[in-house]
């Protein structure tokens, strides 16, 4: 059995009293993705956001590698550049080229030199099929390259996981699979993956677990043809009856 | 730091900064009044088909914006004389000050102008509408929003700039701390006279973020 | 005619002057030059501390730009200049000029740069802190390259402002060019130093007015 990478116990939060999560428990191991479906408002965001303490958990331990994930400073820093988020609506930098938005937390957050920065930056722009683009700027590129270039970002600091918030719904459709073409060959090579997604023919196909989150709660957890196929909960049927 | 504070110094500076007050209040809305109303002037003028017109005005407009006032208000008031032009020291800043604040007031009510988008004049001439009363009913209505905040700021500028008036020896807040901290070599009537101008503007710097805030330049 | 160019445009004059009127440009430079960058770096860090500070402590500093920004620049001049030596500092008369000036300027430029960086999406600082960036790398390398851009016009017209500002210095007997040229004028008693002085004022800032025209905006109605 492969080690877990990412382990959440009784996570739970909640904005102005209304509880947005209500103790989650959930693992990733390594080389595996696990697909978070389920309605909007459901927490998956807020799920994303609490490994990497984008947002502040409530309650709750995040075990990151092993070990107990640092709430701050220096060490939470370090963590984040080993956790890859990429976001629903990419959050480039539009004042810098593809290359650049690749290459800034490589050289400003992990310290490598000038040319290792780039390297790593070139090297994850080729693994997303972008190094032709590496030159142009987000206002220049297609929504689905944007992404992807989003997707070169988190890889070039060679993340033990990648947190992806909905990273298709906001392109157009015909742009959604050269998205998950990518994902699809990153989870081939291995890369461990949190992913929320609307997706589901992409999530049965890819998924090596199938997680289905409502109000807050994980109502249904299991391989996509037990979760999918077989439904146990009312709220999960007609949930997948509505796709 | 108590001879700041000196209460017999702020006894004998009070009656000549309260009168300093009224003068700097006169001159402040005289130059803002009179500035706002020739920049708008300006600005109408260079909405007509004139193209001469329009570059004179622009001209005009980048160099008062260029010119630092006081350098205007020194050159109007020790250099006029000598073409036979003698501007009283409360005239001379008024010019300037005016002067200054409608080459920044035409520029703003002309950005407001041409914020109002190219459909919205299609729109009213196409309904048969003249250029000025496509002008003063439709354009202008939607261009005070925007011009509005950056107005309030340089009328704020054009009052705080009235303490130049006491370079010519008018006998404004400034100029009247000045001469009683010169006969009293206590440092009192100044800070008197700061607490004034704070009394005076600092609800009209409050005022102008309020507007900023309320209305966001696009 | 001839006289009205013998009283404002003297030849003589000038030529006699113009040693007097370049030594005064250089200490207006130089009062430019210590003064729009200390602004601009006093002004930065205000407006970055205000963006990472605690609600309280950013109305704090919104107050005390507010009330900078409520006096009369010549005034805060003056009291700086005056009332320093009345507290036992007694700075050079240039260094006086410039920490005054650069207050005063300052509060205008944080003000800008802090709504600039308020323009910035919240987005923008999430991605980057996602990526292990450090507070001040996320505001260095994303947050105000971006934001500067944002109000790259509103900049510039200050910068205008804190060089129109510089004559200022004058008014607290800083051998400048304008106090320079008022010198001449008494001495010739002949406005022709005032005139030149005039003209180079133009000649400096009329450029700058020019790029700010420029970057500032449309100057043609859309009809």
């Amino acid at each position: 059995m492969a080690l877990p990478v990412l382990e959440l116990r009784g996570i739970g939060k909640a904005f102005d009293g209304v509880p947005a999560l209500k103790g989650i428990d959930l693992s990733v191991h390594e080389g595996e993705l696990v697909a978070l479906i389920g309605p909007s408002g459901s927490g998956k965001s807020t799920l994303l956001r609490c490994c990497n303490r984008l947002t502040e958990p409530d309650g709750g331990a995040v075990r990151f590698g092993g070990r107990p994930a640092p709430s701050g400073g220096r060490a939470l820093a370090e963590a984040r550049r080993r956790m890859g988020m990429v976001f629903q609506a990419f959050n480039l930098y539009p004042h810098l080229t593809a290359l650049e938005n690749a290459a800034l937390a490589p050289r400003r957050a992990a310290g490598l030199s000038r040319k290792a920065a780039e390297q790593a930056a070139r090297e994850a722009l080729s693994r997303v099929g972008l190094a032709d683009r590496a030159d142009a700027r987000p206002d220049a590129l297609s929504g689905g390259q944007q992404q992807r270039v989003a997707i070169a970002r988190a890889l070039a600091l060679r993340p033990r996981i990648l947190l992806l918030d909905e990273p298709t719904s906001a392109l157009d459709p015909e742009l959604v699979g050269s998205v998950l073409d990518v994902i699809g060959s990153l989870k081939a090579d291995g890369v461990a993956m949190l992913i929320a997604t609307h997706e589901i023919a992409f999530a049965r196909e890819a998924a090596d677990r199938i997680v289905f989150l409502a109000e807050g709660r994980i109502l249904e957890s299991g391989p996509p043809e037990e979760v999918l196929d077989r439904p146990r909960s009312a709220r999960l049927r007609s949930f997948l009856r509505r796709l | 730091m108590g001879i700041f504070f000196d209460p017999e110094v702020w006894g004998i500076a009070w009656p000549p900064i309260r009168s300093g007050i009224l003068i700097t209040l006169a001159l402040a809305l005289a130059s803002i009044a009179a500035g706002t109303a020739a920049g708008f002037a300006l600005s109408l003028a260079r909405t007509l088909p004139v193209r001469r017109l329009a570059a004179a005005i622009v001209v005009y407009s980048d160099a008062f914006r260029a010119f630092p006032p006081l350098v205007l208000l020194v050159v109007l008031y020790f250099a006029a004389p000598f073409a036979g032009i003698e501007l009283s020291g409360f005239a001379a800043s008024f010019l300037a000050l005016a002067l200054v604040l409608a080459a920044s007031a035409e520029e703003i009510f002309w950005a407001g102008l041409t914020s109002v988008r190219r459909g919205q004049w299609e729109a009213a001439l196409s309904t048969g509408m003249s250029r000025a009363a496509t002008l003063r009913r439709v354009i202008l209505p939607q261009a005070v929003r925007l011009t509005i905040p950056p107005l309030t700021n340089r009328a704020i500028a054009t009052g705080k700039n009235t303490a130049l008036a006491s370079v010519v020896a008018v006998p404004e807040v400034l100029n009247q701390a000045a001469s009683i901290q010169a006969q009293t070599a206590s440092p009192a009537p100044l800070l008197l006279a700061a607490v004034v101008y704070v009394a005076l503007f600092l609800p009209l710097v409050r005022l102008g973020r309020w507007l900023e805030d309320r209305f966001p330049s696009p | 005619m001839a006289s009205i160019f013998e009283t404002f445009l003297n030849g003589e004059v000038m030529l006699e002057s113009a040693g007097l009127l370049l030594r005064g440009l250089l200490v207006t430079l130089e009062v430019s030059v210590l003064v729009i960058p200390g602004g601009i770096a006093v002004g930065a860090a205000l407006a970055t501390a205000a963006s990472v500070a605690p609600p309280w402590l950013d109305r704090a500093l919104s107050w005390g730009v507010d009330l900078v920004r409520a006096f009369p620049p010549l005034v805060l001049l003056v009291l700086i200049v005056h009332g320093l030596p009345f507290l036992g500092l007694e700075p050079p008369p240039l260094l006086g000029v410039a920490i005054a000036l650069t207050v005063n300027t300052a509060a205008y430029y944080g003000e800008i740069l802090r709504a600039g960086i308020a323009s910035i999406d919240r987005a923008q600082w999430e991605a980057a802190r996602s990526t292990g960036l450090s507070t001040p790398g996320v505001l260095r390398f994303v947050i105000l390259p971006q934001a500067v851009r944002n109000v790259l016009p509103d900049l510039a017209g200050n910068t205008l402002e804190a060089a129109k500002l510089t004559a200022l210095a004058s008014a607290v007997a800083l051998p400048d060019l304008l106090r320079m040229a008022r010198i001449a004028q008494g001495v010739h008693f002949n406005p022709s130093p005032l005139v030149l002085a005039a003209i180079l004022y133009l000649l400096f800032l009329w450029p700058l007015a020019g790029v700010v025209r420029r970057i500032g905006g449309r100057t043609t109605l859309p009809v």
